[in-house]
């Protein structure tokens, strides 16, 4: 650390969002977010990122296959509030609405070294069935108000969810 | 010692010897194990030797009898390595030993005939022989240990030195079978011992052998582990060597030229008897039989059972008896020692099993898992309750029925009872226990009791069995004249007691009387009746004259007994004295004799003895005075003759007084009786099963149920309660008390089971407003009031319990069996909740008993707690926690103590943030070490808590206001901290986006919407969408603030000269042409602001010390059609909801004229250049929060512009154009008018309400309905505001009409205009508006309205429209007004409270925040909708069509227009009002104000504008402030009205040099900063002209309770050349 500076701790992540396995749905895009506490800070890099759209892959695993950077660096003080990094997938319903496809949140990895991270994704669910079927016609699905939601626990704490 | 030092000593030393020997390959090639064993080997002659030598008695002489006998071996052996040549394959041979031997043998004797050259060859090269010889060495080792047994040593010994004796046995043994061998030459046996046994441990090795055995003790498992490997690993070699054996032989020969050595031979076949019988002699079984426990222990140790010393042991493992038997054999075999406890049984550790398995059963491999997820289908069945509980599992029969009879309760004391209940109460008491008593009648059967022992001691004394010895005569008379004694003794206390007990009942009697009497009612039925039974005098007289005589014969009898005694005593103990008496004088004799000889003595001497008191003789007693004791307690305790025995009757004859004739509180008693109303709950094993139906309570205060309750049990009744409730009217049942019933025996069935009475009694306190006597109070019958009883509630409940009985006769009763013993017992012990179930383990007593009961083992570590909480809870006197700890280890997690974690600073920062203290909310990077954190973080926030109880009159300038600044930050902060929980709950709506299912109506605009234009030519306002406000940050908002136009601004005036004072009607024609537009053209002439005879307004808007603004229109109704765009920047960064509403900022919208000066001094140059200079003057502002923009999402509308009351240079112009017709409504108005639309972009969603409901005092009817009206009202008209109830400061909800009622406003006001009551309504209003302005949504951060009564609202000075409206409302209604609150919408307040009067003909509506009133049809009336209208006695919701004031109706007797809450099915109930009965007002201290005025405020206020102006000298005209000083107290007079001509024509006789431009301000005071930020607003300071000078005069005006109307008057002044 510089002479005189605080006292900080950095954390480099470097990544990339590799693949994801939607099995219904096809021409998905992610958009990426980070979700940290408050004494952290990102120095370098993008905190959020949107994707180019992908199509499944041909073979069998049907693979929506992104490969799409990360690269961003921290500086922190305090563990608490370790950044996690938000995801949500977006992609053409049959109207071709654009429509979210799955949130999803996890932490970045706290060892060093090459991790590999599976976010089981998942959409809020219509309030009635009524609900879900004036949404799906007019592609306008329920959605977080903010991505970060999935990752922030405010409001959790006597609801099951 | 140092061990270490010795062993590496020894290594060496072993390594010179192995040097010496050649032997280090053999070491080398030696497994790890030896070196293992060297390593931690003791030296030989170590301590630990020595110690166990010490240990093992039996030991002693073994080793010192090894040292020779290894000398000697390894003299063999030192000589063996020289003599005889190394036979590998012999020297390896590990199992096979026996065939090998043989072989050996057979070789050795060929050898042998094979003659003498084959000896003295014997010189062979070492090589091989170390290579080989130490698995060999280990191999003996093992040998060793079982042939020990063979050979019959002593079990004591060690194995080494049953091996080195075995050693030596064999070879003797040997030798001795073959003593033929010529002497000079090793014998065939010795060469075959040698090879076979390899006795050739050198020294140290024997040494290490030994080391190894002592070493065993600590380094067990180095030495049991070890071995098996090793020998694992010989035997391979020795299956290879078998194998190939041939070649090994082909190699000896090769190598050793050994050919003689072998010779072919067949296999030897060994019998099985014989291999047997080696076997014997090698093995050792361990015998089965229980080895006796002294061979166990040392010797001469007694065993020890710790467990009967009272130490824990644990529950052994379950061993067979024989395995425990052959365990121990074999451990003694070994070392017996280590392995035995104190008490002789081998060591164990607790039984480490768990009773259940853990691991699910395994599918067997046969089954496939598919047969495995086979479903099979059974049929349901009721579910088995799996409780330790249940009764019966196996039982078919197990359908047990308990019948519960409850009879009735009658209540001893009741919180309704009447002091004549009290007494009433307590004579049934009484009289019971009479009852009870004269049952027994103990007396009477006393007395004869009595009688007949005196005739038995008659007849004892005239013996008439002379057969019977006088001895045992004597004996019996004197037991029975004891018993005599005795039984008198007892019936006269009976007696007593029955005479107290009659004495008592009638006292109470004539207590009720005298008290029936003295209330004038009767209240229960009870009567006494006292029945007199004549006796017959003489006859009574004489028996109780016999009676005394008896009892003092037999006293006298026993006086004269105990007088013989004593007198015995006395006389011995005389006698002793006398005797003690003479030895005394003797001994004192003899001491004079002796004084010199033995001085010593003499002072020891007297307290050798203690001196005998002299015995006094003991009095004789006297008949008389024993008769006069008799006397006095017969006198006492019994009737006296001749008196007639009074029989008491309690009977409920009487007659109760009807209520009409009764006084009001003993009717409100009765009542109160009637209302209430008793029912049972019946609890089985603490679950409620069954309830009686709910009795009202009699007026005798006795409940019938007569209910049966038939309980089909199916758990062992643990208990059975009974819960009393008691209900009265309406509300919720209280639990009076609980009572315990006993199980009932096994032989109790129903009908036969007798009623009993359980009496309960009740802890709780009441307090009545009747005649009824309360419980847990006292009360006194005293006029007094002394004598105090305090008798709590009270009473018993009559049931019976009972086993019921079958169909067919058989009770329905849990078997015997399970109940005491077996199951249930069992179970007891087991689990204390089981047995006492969960509530016993909280009752110390129980837990306790259970206990003792259950045995259980005090010293299990698992029960510690346990006991130490019984230990605690019996032994009483210790410290019983009243505490329950949860985590009581957490202290050993502590990783620092709890002084030194607070002491660091960034744990205190972190914590502060977590806990959202709002200095440190949203603090971010807390720094990693505390070196880095400044103090200076923290001294805000402390200053602020010690400013907390400091009161700081700095910033407030009276004391008042800052104690009441106070306050209301205290408030603020409970409220908050109060809320922030709240606001953590998250609608669905607040996280998820979901569009609303879409209607007809939506569906059908939205098909419109296709139709509709795409541009359309007049745009209109869409909706946004909202966001909340949760990740925002700065920059992210924006207020926008749209200016569209104006009205009717004020024009600029030409200043005329001080003699060309226009008149008012020739100025108005005159300017009529000014305005009109086509006299704009500017005329460039010298007086040139003169000439410019209209205004060039334009907006400047400041936010946030932000400063937009528009573009300069012109005229007086100006179109700007602007939107300026201001920043937001949220206090802290927080932009939470929550810190969004306590903004506190204000948007200023300040109307400036922008006047241009033309500065050339040369006309000459005016065709060359434009000099001007830009001048702006303020017309007028508009103040708008930030907090109504954020709750109104948007601010749409006209405003009046709040003009100074005189603004010089300009005047207002309407009278010219009041002519005109088109204008005929605005003309009603006075003052300035501006168009704005202010939104905040993006769209912010404020704060809901909190959703929560407040406790209250209201009946609970009136809440109901205020829920139904207020639900109705929202269904027709959702969005008109609807108020019923609202939220007091206390939290409290209260009904709103509460807050209306009459209240003086103060005397002085009413004293100005006494015959004016239009004027001093509207004084009233104004002093109402004086009141500073505090939004509750700021200081309570807009989670709730809080509703304050006008004594708080004028004691904190400061609150909302409402507090305001309802002041308002008040004072009107005390003038004698028709008055009502005004629930509506307003602009730019939103929901917001007006006042509406009735003024003879027409309606007017107030504005209470401005004291502003309006006619009903004003169209600039800032009311723009009606919601309800609110009276003292009533709410009126506005039912019309329209809800504007311009098209309502407010004549509220009409049901049709209005709707009201209380109404002929709900009359009003005539609800308190909350308001005080009067306020009372102070005078508020006029010195203090004045000083206020000159030094602080004036001062603070020059100061600042010299800041403002830090590039420019500020000059002050104090000719200028004086004359303006002593202006605005004309303004107050006149409260700003009508003075401005006057003033004009005041100053500009005075100033006439100067050009002045100025205002006067007026406003509440409430601190400071709002001062300052008005003052700012008006941009007076903004002035740059060089010789400007400024004026700036002070004027406050005090009002009664220090409510003060602040004038300041700023002014520029450029002096006209």
């Amino acid at each position: 650390m510089a002479a005189g500076g605080p006292s900080v701790f950095l954390l480099m992540v470097n990544g990339q969002v590799e693949s994801a396995q939607f099995p219904e749905f096809d021409n998905l895009y992610c958009k990426y977010c980070f979700v940290y506490g408050q004494d952290w800070a990102p120095t370098a890099g993008l905190e959020e990122g949107i994707s180019q759209i992908t199509s499944k892959s041909r073979d069998a695993c049907q693979a929506l296959v992104w490969n799409f950077p990360i690269d961003i660096t921290f500086k922190s003080t305090n563990p608490f509030g370790w950044p996690q990094i938000v995801l949500s997938v977006y992609g053409p319903d049959v109207f071709g609405n654009d429509v979210v496809r799955g949130y999803g949140a996890v932490h970045v990895p706290f060892s060093p070294g090459r991790h590999k991270r599976t976010i089981p994704m998942f959409v809020p669910e219509s309030t009635s069935k009524l609900q879900k079927f004036t949404s799906w016609f007019m592609g306008r699905r329920p959605e977080y108000t903010d991505p970060k939601v999935v990752a922030q626990g405010e409001g959790r704490e006597d609801q099951p969810s | 010692m140092n061990p270490r030092e010795e062993k590496v000593k020894i290594i060496t030393e072993e390594f010179i010897e192995n040097d010496e020997d050649a032997n280090v390959g053999k070491r080398k090639k030696n497994s790890k194990v030896q070196r293992q064993l060297r390593k931690k080997q003791p030296p030989t002659t170590g301590p630990d030797k020595m110690v166990s030598e010490e240990s093992h008695p039996g030991n002693q002489q073994e080793p010192a009898q090894d040292e020779p006998q290894t000398r000697l071996l390894s003299v063999t052996a030192r000589r063996g390595p020289c003599s005889l040549p190394p036979i590998p394959s012999a020297s390896r041979t590990g199992f096979a030993e026996f065939s090998m031997r043989e072989r050996m043998r057979e070789k050795l004797q060929a050898a042998r005939s094979k003659a003498e050259s084959a000896l003295l060859q014997e010189i062979p090269t070492p090589r091989p022989r170390r290579l080989r010889s130490p698995p060999v060495k280990e191999l003996e080792t093992e040998f060793g240990t079982e042939s020990g047994k063979e050979v019959g040593s002593t079990q004591q010994e060690d194995d080494f030195q049953s091996y080195s004796r075995v050693k030596f046995h064999v070879s003797a043994r040997k030798i001795k079978s073959k003593p033929q061998v010529p002497p000079g030459f090793p014998s065939a046996e010795e060469a075959y011992n040698f090879f076979t046994f390899t006795f050739d441990p050198e020294p140290e090795e024997a040494g290490e052998k030994l080391k190894h055995q002592d070493g065993t003790d600590q380094e067990e498992e180095e030495g049991e582990e070890e071995p098996p490997a090793q020998e694992g690993a010989n035997r391979m070699d020795e299956e290879e060597l078998l194998h190939g054996k041939d070649a090994e032989d082909f190699l000896l020969g090769l190598d050793h030229t050994a050919d003689e050595f072998l010779a072919v031979r067949r296999a030897d076949y060994e019998s099985a008897h014989v291999r047997l019988q080696r076997e014997k002699e090698m093995l050792f079984i361990p015998s089965r039989l229980t080895v006796p426990t002294y061979k166990k222990l040392p010797e001469n140790v007694q065993p020890r059972f710790l467990e009967d010393e009272g130490l824990y042991i644990g529950e052994r493992p379950e061993v067979a008896r024989t395995n425990q038997n052959i365990m121990e054999n074999r451990l003694l075999m070994q070392e017996p020692v280590r392995w035995f406890g104190d008490d002789g049984r081998i060591l164990a550790l607790p039984n480490p099993i768990k009773p259940f398995p853990s691991r699910p059963p395994v599918l067997t491999q046969e089954q496939s898992i598919k047969a495995e997820l086979e479903t099979l289908y059974k049929k349901a069945v009721n579910y088995v309750h799996r409780s330790q509980h249940m009764i019966g599992s196996g039982d078919p029969s197990g359908n047990f029925q308990l019948d519960i009879d409850i009879s009735g309760l009658i209540f001893t004391h009741h919180p309704c009872f009447s002091r004549e209940h009290v007494l009433a109460a307590k004579l049934a008491q009484l009289y019971d226990q009479y009852l009870a008593r004269h049952q027994r009648n103990k007396a009477k059967f006393l007395t004869d009791k009595l009688q007949a022992l005196r005739n038995a001691v008659q007849t004892g004394l005239n013996p008439e069995k002379p057969h019977q010895s006088l001895d045992m005569i004597q004996k019996t008379i004197n037991e029975y004249k004891s018993e005599i004694r005795q039984t008198r003794k007892l019936r006269d206390a009976e007696q007593e007691r029955d005479r107290t007990l009659l004495k008592t009942i009638i006292k109470v009697w004539k207590e009720m009387k005298s008290l029936r009497e003295f209330q004038r009612f009767t209240n229960t039925p009870l009567k006494l009746v006292l029945r007199k039974e004549k006796v017959d005098q003489k006859a009574d007289e004489e028996a109780y004259e016999a009676e005394i005589q008896a009892e003092i014969s037999e006293l006298l009898e026993e006086h004269t007994e105990e007088y013989e005694q004593k007198m015995e005593e006395y006389r011995t103990s005389y006698q002793q004295w006398k005797a003690w008496k003479k030895a005394q004088r003797a001994k004192k004799k003899k001491k004079k004799q002796a004084t010199e000889e033995h001085p010593e003595e003499e002072t020891e001497e007297p307290y050798a003895e203690e001196d005998p008191v002299k015995p006094t003789p003991p009095e004789p007693t006297d008949r008389a005075v024993i008769e006069q004791q008799v006397r006095e307690r017969a006198a006492r305790s019994r009737r006296r003759p001749g008196e007639p025995t009074l029989l008491p009757e309690l009977s409920l004859a009487g007659s109760v007084t009807p209520n009409d004739q009764c006084p009001r509180a003993e009717v409100w008693r009765r009542e109160d009786v009637k209302r209430r109303s008793v029912h049972l709950k019946v609890l089985f094993n603490n679950k409620q099963v069954c309830r009686t139906a709910s009795r009202q309570l009699g007026t005798d205060f006795r409940v019938h149920f007569g209910q049966i309750f038939n309980l089909q049990i199916f758990n062992w009744p643990e208990s059975l309660t009974l819960q009393i409730y008691e209900t009265v009217g309406h509300s919720s049942s209280i639990l009076l008390a609980e009572v315990f019933l006993p199980i009932p025996e096994t032989t109790v069935v129903t009908g036969r089971a007798p009623i009993e009475e359980v009496e309960f009694s009740s802890n709780q306190h009441a307090t009545l407003d009747h005649e009824g006597v309360g419980s847990g109070v006292p009360f006194s019958f005293e006029a007094d009031g002394s004598n105090q009883l305090i008798l709590m509630t009270s009473g018993k409940v009559s049931h019976s319990v009972a086993w019921a009985i079958g169909e067919n006769g058989i009770p329905l009763i849990p078997p015997l069996s399970q109940q005491n013993i077996g199951f249930r017992s069992a179970l007891k012990r087991a689990d204390a909740i089981s047995s006492i179930g969960t509530s016993g383990v909280t009752d110390m007593k129980k837990l306790a008993k259970w206990a003792a009961e259950s045995k259980l083992d005090p010293n299990d570590p698992n029960n510690a707690p346990l006991m130490q909480l019984i230990s605690v809870a019996t032994s009483g006197e210790s410290y019983v926690p009243d505490f329950f700890r949860l985590e009581q280890l957490q202290q050993e997690f502590n990783f620092v103590s709890e002084e030194e974690l607070n002491r660091s600073k960034r744990f205190r920062l972190l914590h502060l943030r977590s806990q959202h203290v709002p200095e440190f909310r949203n603090y971010k990077q807390i720094p990693v070490y505390d070196r880095e954190i400044m103090e200076k973080v923290f001294q805000d926030y402390e200053k602020r808590l010690q400013d907390r109880n400091v009161i700081e009159t700095k910033d407030h300038i009276d004391t008042h206001r800052a104690v009441v600044a106070k306050y209301l930050q205290q408030v603020r902060e409970s409220v908050i901290n109060r809320f922030l929980i709240a606001k953590q709950h998250f609608l669905l709506a607040d996280l998820v986006v979901e569009e609303e299912v879409p209607n007809i109506s939506i569906l059908g605009l939205n098909l419109f919407k296709l139709a509709e234009q795409k541009r359309p030519l007049r745009p209109r306002r869409k909706g946004r969408k909202k966001v909340t406000a949760q990740n925002l940050s700065d920059g992210d908002i924006k207020l926008l603030v749209n200016i569209i136009r104006a009205y009717d601004l004020p024009v600029r005036k030409p200043t005329a000269s001080k003699s060309q004072q226009p008149s008012r009607s020739s100025r108005t024609f005159r300017e009529k042409h000014a305005a009109s537009p086509d006299t704009r053209s500017p005329t460039h002439s010298a007086d040139y602001p003169l000439g410019q005879v209209l205004v060039r307004p334009f907006v400047e808007v400041s936010f946030q010390r932000t400063i937009c603004h528009t573009t300069t229109a012109e005229g007086p109704n100006p179109s700007w059609n602007e939107e300026l765009e201001l920043p937001f920047r949220a206090p802290n960064g927080d932009y939470s909801t929550a810190s969004l509403q306590s903004v506190k900022d204000v948007v200023f919208i300040n109307i400036f004229d922008e006047v241009l000066y033309d500065v050339l001094e040369d006309d000459r140059e005016r065709g060359n250049g434009i000099h001007t200079r830009i001048e702006r003057h303020w017309l007028g502002c508009v103040k708008i929060p930030f907090s109504t923009i954020y709750f109104q999402a948007r601010i749409d509308g006209t405003f009046k512009i709040d003009t100074p009351p005189v603004l010089l240079g300009y005047s207002k112009e309407q009278n010219m154009i009041i002519e005109r017709d088109f204008d005929s409504v605005r003309s009603l108005s006075e003052g300035s008018y501006i168009t704005l639309f202010i939104t905040i972009e993006p769209q912010l969603v404020p704060g809901e309400s909190v959703r929560e409901k407040f406790d209250s005092q209201e009946d609970e009817k009136l809440l109901q309905a205020t829920e139904k009206f207020q639900a109705e009202c929202a269904l027709k008209f959702p969005k008109r505001q609807c108020l019923t109830t609202v939220i007091d400061i206390s939290g409290k909800t209260v009904f709103i009409t509460r807050y209306l009622k009459p209240l003086n406003p103060p005397q002085e006001l009413l004293n100005v205009y006494p015959n004016n009551p239009q004027a001093t309504a509207e004084l009233v209003a104004r002093y109402v508006s004086l009141i500073p302005f505090l939004p509750d949504t700021v200081s309570f951060a807009g989670l709730c309205d809080l509703w304050s009564t006008s004594d708080q609202f004028l004691d904190l000075l400061a609150g909302d429209e409402e507090e305001h409206a309802v002041l308002l409302c008040n004072y009107f209604l005390f003038l004698g007004k028709k008055a009502w609150l005004v629930m509506g919408n307003a602009i730019p307040e939103g929901p917001t409270a007006y006042v509406v009067t009735w003024e003879k003909s027409h309606y007017l509506i107030w504005n209470p925040c401005s004291g502003h009133f309006y006619g009903q049809f004003d169209t600039f009336c800032p009311l723009k909708n009606v919601g309800c209208l609110i009276g003292p006695d009533n709410i009126w919701f506005n039912i019309q069509q329209y809800d504007s004031p311009l098209r309502i109706n407010f004549d509220i007797t009409k049901p049709k227009l209005w709707k009201s809450f209380f109404s002929r099915s709900l009359p009003y109930p005539g609800l308190s009002s909350v308001q005080p009965e009067e306020l009372i007002y102070q005078h508020t201290d006029k010195a203090v104000a004045a000083e206020l005025q000159d030094s602080r405020i004036e001062k603070i206020l020059k100061e600042k504008i010299m800041d403002w102006r830090p590039r420019h000298l500020t000059r002050w005209n104090r000719y200028c402030t004086s004359t303006l000083r002593h202006f605005l107290p004309l303004l107050e007079s006149s409260q700003g009205e009508d003075v401005e001509d006057d003033h004009r024509a005041e100053l500009l006789k005075q100033l006439g040099d100067y050009r002045f431009s100025g205002f006067p301000l007026h406003m509440p005071y409430s601190e400071m900063k709002p001062l300052i930020d008005a003052v700012y607003s008006t941009g007076v300071h903004n002035i740059d002209v060089p010789n400007v000078e400024f004026a700036l005069a002070v004027y406050i005006h005090p009002y009664p309770k220090n409510v003060l109307s602040v004038w300041i008057y700023v002014a520029s002044l450029i002096r006209n050349r």
